[in-house]
């Protein structure tokens, strides 16, 4: 690989894997010590089930922490620039999360690329903590 | 659909009616057709990738020549059911103003040709799919009903709540 690349988190949410920017994580970890009111559990990504691991996520004024809880957290991969490619417009256009951002592709399959702060700031704005 | 009147004939000695071009597919139980410019190829869809928060009618993405579509189900849309998708199902690539769209159906006929003197204004409803035609035809295989696409396409895009404007 010589020309630009994104690092990339790869993660799990029920039966499905995402992708972040590495930069958006500030660290990864266990759930079981944050305090119930940081934790977010339902995004438009769905609900983990195993809930086992915790993205902690710095919201966009960066003044407070929210942890995501997934199922899995399953590594990073760095890829090159052109294998990530924007949500196509009209999709864009009608979804009802602006926290899908676009895809990665992995192997050839679409992976969903996910903007972590929008992510939990939807959840903090619909589920008032 | 509304069967149309019967096609006129041409008078003999006439001159052909000039024809337009339809890209036909099956939907809904019937033959709906949208003007054939607005297609730029049929394709296989493919494994198709579900995208979170996303209304029904785009039941998700599929890769084309590394690059990533959305496709849209107008039965869904209509709120007439779905297509069944299957990674052996047609799509037909469509452009519509900004909006690159795939649409799916059950099966896709090709293009026909209908003289446009031939075409009659659709039936006077304004519910499920008939809010979207433009027009009714008939060729050799029967009626067929022609959609107004662009108007579709943007229909949707308007049903959508736009991220940021409704609940998460």
């Amino acid at each position: 690989m010589t020309g630009p690349a994104s690092e990339l988190i790869l993660f799990q949410v029920g039966p499905r894997t995402f992708a972040a920017v590495v930069h958006d994580a500030i660290r990864i970890g266990s759930v079981r010590d944050v305090p119930p009111e940081e934790l977010v559990l339902e995004t438009a990504l769905g609900t983990p089930s195993a809930c086992a691991r915790g993205i902690v996520v710095a919201s966009h004024d960066e003044a407070v922490e929210l942890t995501l809880v997934v199922d899995q957290v399953l590594g990073t991969r760095s890829v090159p620039e052109e294998q990530v490619q924007p949500l196509p417009a009209f999709a864009a256009a009608c979804l009802t999360s602006g926290a899908v951002t676009g895809f990665v592709l992995l192997d050839g399959d679409p992976l969903l690329l996910v903007d972590l702060p929008t992510l939990v700031r939807e959840r903090a704005t619909a589920v008032p903590a | 659909m509304a069967e149309p009147k019967e096609a006129q004939q041409p008078e003999a000695g006439a001159q052909p009616a000039p024809e337009a071009w339809f890209f036909c597919l099956r939907l809904l139980g019937g033959r709906y057709a949208f003007e054939a410019p607005l297609v730029t190829e049929v394709v296989r869809l493919g494994p198709l990738t579900r995208l979170p928060a996303a209304p029904a009618f785009l039941p998700g993405v599929f890769t084309h020549r590394g690059e990533v579509l959305p496709v849209l189900d107008v039965a869904q849309l209509v709120g007439q059911g779905s297509v069944t998708l299957r990674p052996s199902t047609r799509a037909a690539i469509v452009h519509c103003g900004p909006w690159k769209v795939a649409v799916v159906s059950d099966s896709v006929e090709g293009l026909v040709a209908i003289p446009r003197r031939q075409l009659e204004p659709p039936p006077a409803e304004s519910s499920g799919v008939a809010e979207f035609l433009s027009a009714v035809g008939r060729d050799r295989a029967g009626a067929v009903a022609i959609l107004d696409l662009p108007r579709l396409v943007e229909t949707a895009r308007a049903r959508a709540v736009p991220a940021g404007s409704g609940s998460a």
